[in-house]
């Protein structure tokens, strides 16, 4: 039977960019305090709350970040965290708020809804332009096959989805599905397919789940998280898969089109050898000749010269099916594949 | 659960939520109803389901859910309404199937958050300036939120405030104002007809 009686829903009005930190050790740190918080965005100010009811020895904080996203962020991974001995509770405090800071929140979440749609139905197209030009390039078929189960969904679907944590929505515990869910896995969503970490959450917030704090709810923050890291792609979307390998193709032919008119210029590289070789690959940039003005200097630069394209094109030599060019029948150096 | 290798993420999502549904609509425990609500009001927090959540009608029981007596089912369901009904679909959805009058009755809630999330709803269902929906900036509601705009909560204070600014014309407000000088106070926000002692 569950025994948590507090879930939370979190809503934009719950949400902050300040934080208040609860539970800091009275030891004066309070710059280390700041300086943990400010890996997860810029702090616009910070001060401590003499007033604020505290335990003893602890001291109590308001941090206030520059966006909401860092706080959302900071809350995350700080909350229950450790500190100087103590036990950091972190918690949201939009009551401190200004009107104009709480209307910019509203607009703010207002756009990036409007914004995800709005980027959904041109991933909705992009996608649509993407299939078309799809081709049979082994490399790309095999990279397809890979994310087919994406693919698929990104074509079966109706309207485009373009959520970065795909792979979670799989990954939801099975817990939910019964009334006896204990789990708070929602804080921890890219934990969440991990059920021992469910199970240790559990435990974690048993002891607090009949606490009448309310500043000690269990929270069940599942998907939101997704929101929380717009730029952390954790899945590749089926765009994104095909615009990876799209502009390498291009460069494989900008290369080769590269050497056939390097090869026709002839004579502006250096060694003799480099007109007779075959290039697979990139090229490397050709190591510029200086001219030592002496000549037993010039002879050790080209001895090591010489050395180092030996070492670069230690390449055995390939197929001949497989090679893009052959102007000469006698045996020709390889470039390494970088 | 097991990552099941081509499964379709789609499916994956949907059918989570289709359970969640289920649930809910099955369950005869309070806590296993709030648990899913509250699931479902977070998960309404997220752009990238709101295809799911429509068409698994679960804003139909967001507002179902004003009407039930639990104050937390109550809180949920307003919570999740508000996460997703500045979509402009959902926001269509809501308005049409006259989720409003509902939603102005959570304004009345002795729960600081349900009232929380129905004024930031009600302002997001409203268009600035001119009324899409003139329900939403009808007297009482004005007068409510005049009410709220002296209150000593804060996060109400502000969100009051915004709404008067932003959402009223001046002279609504004005209106509002002057009706207030001669109503007693402590009227709860009246229905449709007279106001009655609370």
């Amino acid at each position: 039977m569950c025994i948590f009686k507090s879930f939370k829903v979190y809503t934009i009005n719950l949400e902050s960019r300040y934080l208040l930190i609860q539970g800091v050790p009275a030891v004066g740190a309070m710059k280390e305090l700041v300086a943990r918080f400010a890996l997860y965005g810029a702090i616009e100010q910070y001060n401590a709350l003499d007033e604020y009811p505290a335990e003893d020895f602890t001291e109590v904080y308001l941090i206030k970040f520059m966006n909401l996203q860092s706080a959302r962020t900071a809350k995350r991974k700080m909350d229950e965290q450790s500190f100087f001995g103590g036990l950091l509770h972190v918690c949201y405090a939009p009551e401190f708020e200004t009107v104009e800071e709480t209307r910019k929140k509203l607009q703010e979440r207002k756009a990036y809804i409007a914004r995800t749609t709005k980027n959904k139905d041109h991933y909705m197209t992009q996608k649509k332009l993407v299939t078309e030009h799809k081709n049979t390039k082994n490399f790309r078929q095999d990279f397809h096959s890979e994310t087919s189960g994406f693919c698929a969904a990104a074509v079966n679907t109706s309207t485009g989805n373009s959520d970065p944590c795909f792979p979670y929505s799989c990954e939801l515990p099975l817990c939910y599905f019964s009334s006896k869910c204990t789990c708070s896995s929602g804080e921890h969503v890219d934990r969440a397919s991990n059920s021992s970490q469910d199970g240790r959450n559990h435990d974690e917030t048993g002891e607090h789940c009949n606490h009448k704090d309310s500043l000690q709810k269990m929270q069940i923050k599942t998907l939101k998280n997704s929101v929380a890291c717009p730029g952390a792609q954790k899945a590749i979307t089926p765009s994104e898969a095909v615009d990876r390998f799209m502009p390498r193709t291009t460069q494989l032919q900008e290369r080769k089109r590269r050497r056939q008119d390097d090869r026709k210029l002839g004579t502006f590289f250096e060694t003799s050898t480099s007109s007779n070789e075959v290039v697979i690959g990139p090229l490397l940039p050709d190591i510029p000749k200086v001219d030592m003005h002496d000549d037993s200097l010039n002879t050790t630069a080209d001895l090591i010269r010489k050395k180092l394209k030996e070492v670069i094109s230690s390449v055995p030599e390939p197929p001949e099916d497989k090679l893009e060019d052959m102007h000469t029948s006698h045996s020709v150096k390889q470039r390494r594949r970088i | 659960m097991a990552q099941k290798p081509k499964v379709d993420p789609h499916v994956g999502r949907l059918g989570y939520l289709q359970a969640l549904v289920t649930e809910f609509q099955e369950t005869e425990s309070e806590d296993a109803k709030e648990q899913v609500l509250a699931n479902l009001a977070n998960f309404a927090y997220d752009p990238s389901n709101y295809q799911y959540l429509r068409q698994l009608q679960v804003l139909d029981l967001f507002l179902d859910s004003l009407s039930e007596e639990n104050e937390t089912l109550v809180e949920f369901a307003i919570g999740g309404l508000c996460n997703l009904c500045s979509d402009k679909a959902n926001k269509e959805h809501i308005l049409q199937t006259g989720g409003v009058p509902l939603i102005i009755n959570c304004l009345s809630s002795p729960n600081e958050e349900t009232v929380l999330s129905a004024v930031t709803t009600i302002m997001y269902l409203s268009s600035p300036g001119s009324g899409s929906h003139p329900e939403l900036t009808a007297m009482p509601v004005v007068q409510c939120m005049l009410r709220f705009s002296l209150s000593a909560n804060t996060r109400l204070r502000n969100l009051a405030q915004i709404f008067l600014e932003d959402f009223c014309s001046p002279s609504q407000v004005a209106e509002a104002r002057s009706w207030r000088a001669h109503s007693a106070l402590g009227i709860p926000l009246p229905k449709t007809e007279a106001p009655q002692q609370p």
